[in-house]
């Protein structure tokens, strides 16, 4: 086997688990939602401004 | 000095029974007899060591307190920018990474009075779990020589066990400060993404990337977070979420507490003392009053797999003028890893960053609805011998690294606050650990638990016999 071959085979495998979810997604989900995920699922605080 | 922890010390120095000049004088003896073998370090600066400590001497004489860890001796992973000092982020590069910004982090514990007694050796670029590295020496096990101290945050680990200074600041973008905590038997922090900036240290993956604190004790951890934490101007991505007192409910114990175990992924092929470590954490944490049980999680190939594309995108963007001007400089699995970033397409890469947030949302909303916390193993086997590994090929390399890993990676792409607290030791002597896992920005939570098993169990008076 080359070295090459299990890189393209990560590719491949990579690529196809995306194909597979991404179908699944709205319009309306930004990859930012991934900080308003992580506020949203604090315990409140108030904010602050260091 | 190397028994002692960074409380202690910082203690002993604000009631004069220790100057910052005897401190650092102990810990650099230590660093001049034992560094040779343990390789921790990339730069030491003794003499800038000794021109702080003896300014904060004077500073003491007079009176001048400047912070919490007035005269107490830390270092930095090779990754955090620090005027005057080259950053080489582990590479054969001396000056890789070169900023106009300090590490906020690094430059806020200076300013709370430690004194930094250099700058940390690591894997290169922070690619790879074990500590080893062709430029800089492979960094030794305080444990057992020969093994591997984990990594990236290598130096920080093995610094740390081996008693060079109190504490550390390492970086984690999927598994680096946790990985080398648990090889080394100390206790290491990933925080929150966006807790710490990341401000003046050299990017891997900007989505992934934390700062986190090193240290003996999980008290010594919650003092270093409590200076580094929040809000950063100068890290865009930094959080305003307000900063607890880490201390303040150190001591209020587990009960009523619920944490889960999830078994599954989690415990296959991990090694039978590793396991036994978390389910013996566990029973501890039960006989402390916490609630403890077996709990179901979204299967973690998915996110895995969705932050691979993300950080092996980044990676390579930020790295792709080494790799495509100077690849030969890389050490193969590195050169390997970048290689595998360029062959991603802008799509998957997008819809991995839109992936990563749907998937972040359900984990937060679906688990922390069943626990509070989450206990885990670190390292799914111990601090594996050095030899064997440099036998692999770089991709049976990159496979059994990814193995090692996959037990902390899950919670970079999740963002959430994961510690690793020490549990004991192997049959060959060396560090078992466990993993906690908490909601966002509830670092002060897996605190809490770290402190409680700490002082239950007591593993953290142990030390390597480095002599």
């Amino acid at each position: 086997m080359s070295e090459r071959q299990p890189r393209q085979a990560e590719l491949a495998h990579l690529a196809g688990v995306i194909a597979r979810l991404a179908g699944e997604l709205a319009l309306a989900e930004e990859p930012a939602c991934f900080v308003a995920a992580l506020e949203d699922g604090a315990a409140k605080a108030p904010e602050e401004d260091r | 000095m190397s028994e002692r922890s960074l409380v202690t010390i910082a203690a002993a120095i604000r009631t004069r029974r220790m100057s910052p000049v005897e401190a650092v004088g102990s810990c650099l003896d230590r660093v001049r007899r034992l560094d040779k073998r343990m390789r921790a370090f990339i730069c030491l600066d003794e003499s800038g060591a000794l021109g702080a400590a003896k300014a904060l001497e004077a500073d003491a004489a007079a009176g001048r307190w400047r912070g919490p860890l007035h005269g107490v001796p830390v270092a930095f992973k090779d990754l955090c920018h620090l005027e005057g000092l080259p950053t080489s982020c582990g590479t054969k590069t001396a000056e890789y990474f070169i900023s106009s910004q300090e590490c906020t982090a690094a430059r806020r514990l200076l300013d709370a009075g430690a004194i930094s007694l250099g700058k940390l050796n690591m894997t290169e670029l922070a690619m790879g779990p074990y500590g080893d590295n062709a430029h800089h020496g492979d960094v030794d096990n305080p444990w057992r020589a020969g093994h591997c101290a984990g990594g990236s945050s290598s130096g920080s680990g093995a610094g740390v066990a081996a008693g060079f200074f109190l504490g550390a600041l390492g970086t984690d973008t999927g598994g680096s400060i946790r990985l080398p905590a648990a090889c080394c038997g100390i206790v290491g922090l990933k925080p929150t993404y966006g807790r710490v900036s990341r401000a003046g240290a050299m990017p891997l993956s900007w989505s992934m990337d934390h700062i986190g604190p090193m240290a003996w004790t999980v008290r010594d951890v919650a003092i270093l977070l409590q200076v580094i934490a929040g809000r950063d101007r100068a890290d865009e991505t930094s959080s305003r979420h307000a900063v607890p007192d880490y201390l303040a409910r150190l001591e209020e114990g587990v009960a009523g507490l619920r944490v889960g175990i999830p078994e599954g992924y989690f415990f296959q092929g991990v090694d039978a003392e590793i396991a036994a470590g978390v389910r013996q954490t566990g029973r501890l944490l039960e006989e402390l009053g916490a609630h403890v049980s077996e709990v179901k999680v979204p299967d973690p190939q998915t996110i895995l797999d969705i932050a691979m594309v993300i950080t092996r995108s980044e990676a390579s963007t930020l790295h792709a003028r080494i790799a495509r001007e100077r690849p030969h400089e890389l050490q193969p699995m590195v050169r390997a890893r970048l290689e595998v970033g360029f062959g991603i397409s802008a799509y998957d890469y997008l819809q991995a960053l839109r992936l990563r947030a749907r998937l972040t949302r359900s984990f937060i909303r679906d688990v922390f609805a069943e626990v509070d916390v989450l206990l885990t193993p670190t390292i799914p086997e111990p601090a594996p011998a050095r030899a064997p590994l440099k036998a692999l090929s770089a991709d049976e390399f990159n496979v059994r690294a990814g193995n090692f890993s996959r037990l902390t990676r899950p919670f970079n792409a999740y963002g959430l606050p994961a510690l690793s607290v020490p549990s004991g030791q192997s049959k060959l002597g060396l560090p078992l650990a466990f993993q906690l896992v908490g909601r966002p920005f509830d670092e002060a939570l897996l605190l809490r638990v770290g402190h409680a098993y700490q002082e239950a169990a007591s593993w953290h008076h142990q030390r390597p016999a480095l002599g």
